[in-house]
């Protein structure tokens, strides 16, 4: 298979062109002045001072709050839902892990602007609340909202991959495990869920990682007001024009999920096999 | 045997909270669903069952040109980066450990970085490359995107192959290529299928990258759905119940026709990483590959033969003109409009700055400044312009272009407070802007989220000029938005304002008049007033940028628009005020008969136009503005 080895120079060109270069011009543009344009640039670290600002680390802690309660949700729900699946026979759990992955295929957007009509004040919700006779409640523009929207957008990235580890499960350890005088829920802590520690490092990395960066969902559900670090990302360069600010916080975003990655893949006893 | 009778309990309780789960992941589809159906634009009542948004969809070029760019960019994207993907993954497999490194940890920067990271970084890379941003930019960055799942999905099958295999294949006579495609493909398969899969998901459901790097009028799906704010539009919940048909029909072809025919075996469902179902029936996966091949030619075909046609390049507001004018004005002039649409002035400025050109933009007096001062601008033609007599006179010759040498007007109008007769007191609105701030309406507030409206309400407030560079006075502007903010609880929206005003959401709203006049013809609780304080006079006009190549068409369009019959039917569409008198009149007779907010009140004591600010000035704002809010 020696002959194969050449097919790897094309990528090799091509992440470096179109990953690499870019992201070192973020680097760049993160830490200069001079617009955006690079003519006359000017080294600084004003950007990052700038973020050091209290308004800007409470947006950077918020996003994180509010991804880590995200994440939450999704693996409280999405464990117990793909180990349900688990439970059902091969037929239907193919089916069911078909009905997860489907959502996966309509656009975040619809779906997201589904939730405003849904959510409304004059909403769906509301009205079959008054029609049961409750005063309405003001859903939108609230973290409840922003929350609403992105577990159920996310919460599929969470159920497929721990659902693949269960799956794999061999059943023979559970039952030595009951062999041996485990109970059910001592079973299911050392055996069961440890084996499905890949799949959940997985699921917690993804939707991590996307609740943090969105900003679609927090500026429909949540409103203009609703600043979380990708609105203050896009923001910088869609309408303030500071491109040098953008790029530093994103380089702040990049670093900080790298690092946070790095940490979760520590737990997971496959990938460090792996090396 | 115990076991079975407990698991037999548990079963009702999995059922159920299966169900519920799928409810909820369902519950926005649904809605989307039904809504199609409806008779009336509301997505939040069912009025009775109609086909007119399928109707609509079919005739919206808008909609189907992004059908149709989604559909080919997911199509090319996948099939590029499986091909790049692929070869890079067996060539991997063998390589030496630290190019296997090298390009492992390269190939998960994109897959780790937050969308919006490697967005920008796209974005920066094709505006300092000056690369005209469009179809092409947006095909490499979503191949940029898929690719790394390709390999991440091929590359554990290939490593699992007995590397024997190919040398056995070659000792046997077969070339190194015969052996790749003999041996080595047909085992790794799986993977090759999971990896098209994803790929086509992921560029299929794109928005985040597509809407940092796209250009030129090139649209998918989600920048169209992102676009469409200002005024649901039910005709994409139609397009999305078709989506979600054809995705069901398709997985319902490929899954359960074969398993009448054939007995499924056991091993289909290998596909680890994503649960994606796979066609287990080889002959539907060659009609699926031949399908694919062919739909790929027609694209390929298709976009070689669009363009033959004059272009003129506009750049507008969102849903600020009537789009069949549009549609009229390329039959007139045999010519195609690439009609690309901004939120603000500012993301318009910003767009300019990254590269992108226009002929025609349509910015406020401000931005007009601005843009004049910074020499983009051609000086118009009024020799040319048949139906320049129809303009209103008293708007124009504004400071911001004191002779019109450059701004033809488009619309104008002033901003004020829409409020609901029925909950907001009379007397109250005495205060002028400071009715912002009564915490009688608190939590009942829509700010209109807009750096220089948002500036404009608190200086006028406070007393000062909208256009002040004194750093106290915006200080102290500032003050008192944080204080707005914290005791009022308003919510800042954009165009999204109209929908839920006209749904009665909330009791106050910042606006422009002819947001307002649209507004106020759908719910007729709703009433508009210009504090006494003063407000922004603002006056939108198109104007011709001086790297335009199209003056003549340039010109006609400006002129089309200028006719009283297109200015009407353009009014009536966006509800705002004319500038051009013929057609000012017939909306007073017509569509806002009574309605106040369609005659702007110009000219109160107070009232200003914005200028242009100095670059230190325009830092300041903005920086305030951010902190405003991130507060």
């Amino acid at each position: 298979m020696k002959h194969y080895t050449k097919l790897v120079r094309p990528y090799l060109i091509w992440s470096l062109l179109i990953i690499i270069i870019p992201l070192l011009m973020i680097v760049v543009y993160s830490v200069t002045t001079g617009g955006n344009t690079l003519v006359n640039i000017q080294f600084t670290l004003d950007s990052f001072k700038k973020f050091a600002e209290p308004v800007y680390l409470q947006v950077f802690l918020k996003s994180f709050q509010m991804g880590l309660i995200t994440v939450g949700f999704c693996f409280f729900i999405g464990y117990f839902l793909a180990y349900t699946i688990c439970r059902f026979s091969e037929h239907a759990q193919n089916y069911m892990i078909l009905l997860v992955t489907i959502p996966m295929w309509i656009n975040t957007l619809l779906r997201t602007y589904a939730w405003i009509g849904i959510l409304s004040d004059n909403g769906i919700l509301n009205t079959i609340l008054e029609k049961l006779g409750f005063s309405s409640i003001s859903f939108m523009y609230t973290d409840f909202a922003v929350t609403l929207g992105m577990v159920s957008d996310f919460l599929p990235f969470m159920v497929i991959p721990i659902y693949t580890s269960l799956s794999k499960i061999d059943h023979s350890l559970i039952e030595a495990a009951h062999d041996l005088g485990a109970n059910n829920i001592q079973t299911f802590f050392k055996v069961t869920f440890k084996l499905s520690i890949p799949g959940v490092v997985s699921g917690i990395i993804t939707t991590f990682l996307l609740s943090v960066s969105t900003f679609v969902i927090p500026k429909l559900l949540g409103g203009g007001q609703y600043m979380l670090i990708g609105n203050l990302i896009e923001s910088q360069f869609i309408s303030v024009g500071n491109w040098n600010f953008g790029s530093a916080i994103s380089v702040i975003l990049a670093v900080v999920i790298l690092v946070a990655i790095t940490i979760m893949r520590k737990i997971d006893p496959e990938k460090t096999e792996d090396e | 045997m115990e076991e079975r009778t407990i698991q037999k309990k548990h079963k009702i309780g999995s059922a159920l909270y299966i169900t519920l789960c799928f409810l909820f992941l369902y519950l926005p589809i649904l809605v989307t669903m039904i809504f199609s159906f409806n008779s009336s634009k509301s997505l939040t009542r069912f009025q009775g069952f109609s086909l007119t948004w399928y109707e609509r969809l079919f005739t919206d070029s808008e909609i189907m040109g992004a059908v149709y760019v989604s559909i080919s960019i997911a199509l090319l994207a996948t099939v590029i980066s499986t091909i790049l993907g692929t070869i890079t993954a067996i060539g991997l497999s063998k390589s030496r450990k630290i190019i296997k490194e090298i390009i492992i940890n390269v190939n998960n920067i994109p897959i780790m970085n937050p969308d919006i990271v490697t967005a920008i970084g796209l974005m920066i890379l094709f505006s300092s490359l000056k690369i005209e941003k469009g179809y092409l930019t947006m095909l490499l960055a979503h191949v940029c995107f898929c690719t790394p799942y390709v390999i991440t999905s091929v590359y554990p099958k290939v490593r699992n192959l007995d590397p024997a295999l190919a040398n056995a294949a070659m000792d046997l006579g077969a070339t190194p290529f015969q052996a790749l495609t003999k041996v080595i493909l047909p085992m790794i398969k799986e993977g090759i299928f999971a990896g098209v899969l994803l790929a086509f998901t992921m560029s299929f459901d794109d928005f985040v990258v597509s809407y940092f790097i796209t250009g030129n009028g090139v649209k998918n799906i989600s920048i169209v759905v992102y676009n469409m704010t200002r005024r649901t539009n039910p005709t994409i919940n139609a397009l999305s119940t078709i989506v979600i048909l054809v995705i069901m029909i398709t997985l319902v072809i490929v899954n359960i026709v074969p398993a009448i025919t054939k007995k499924r075996s056991k091993k289909n469902f290998e596909l680890e990483k994503e649960g994606i179902f796979i066609a287990q029936n080889k002959r539907l996966k060659k009609y699926a590959g031949t399908a694919a091949a062919a739909a790929l030619i027609v694209i390929i075909v298709l976009t070689s033969y669009a363009g033959n046609k004059e272009t003129l390049k506009i750049f507008n507001a969102g849903e600020y003109i009537d789009p069949d004018l549009i549609t009229e004005f390329e039959k007139e002039y045999n010519c195609r409009i690439i009609y690309e649409t901004f939120d603000s002035n500012e993301s318009m400025y910003t767009k300019i700055m990254s590269g992108e050109t226009y002929d025609v933009l349509v910015p406020s007096d401000y931005m007009i400044e601005r843009l004049i001062k910074e020499n983009q601008l051609a000086e118009i033609d009024w020799s040319s312009l048949s139906n320049s007599d129809n303009l209103n006179k008293d708007i124009m010759g504004k400071a911001f272009d004191s002779e019109n040498k450059y701004s033809v007007p488009y619309f104008y109008g002033t901003v004020g407070i829409l409020y609901d007769k029925t909950v907001v007191k009379e007397e109250d609105l005495k205060d002028g802007w400071n009715l912002l701030k009564n915490t009688r309406y608190k939590n009942n507030i829509y700010m209109y989220d807009s750096e220089r409206d948002a500036f404009m309400i608190a200086l006028k407030a406070l007393g000062y000029s909208m256009n002040t560079d004194k750093k106290e006075e915006i200080d102290e502007a500032y003050n008192w938005l944080i204080e707005q903010r914290v005791t009022m609880n308003p919510v800042d929206v954009g165009d999204d304002v109209m929908d839920n005003m006209i749904a009665g959401n909330k009791a106050l709203a910042v606006v422009y008049s002819g947001d307002a006049a649209y507004i106020m013809a759908e719910n007729k609780n709703l009433e508009f007033f210009n504090p006494d304080e003063g407000t922004n006079e603002w006056f939108d006009c198109m104007v011709i940028m001086k790297s335009s190549e199209k003056m003549v068409l340039a010109h006609k369009f400006i002129d089309f628009m200028l006719d009283v019959e297109h200015a009407t039917i353009n009014s009536a569409f966006v509800g705002y005020t004319s500038p051009v008198e013929g057609a000012y009149q017939n909306m007073l007779e017509t569509d806002y008969k009574g309605i106040s907010s369609y005659t702007p009140v110009m000219g109160n004591k107070g009232n200003e136009i914005f200028r242009y600010q100095s670059a230190e000035t325009k830092g300041y704002f903005a920086d305030l503005w951010t902190k405003v809010k991130a507060h």
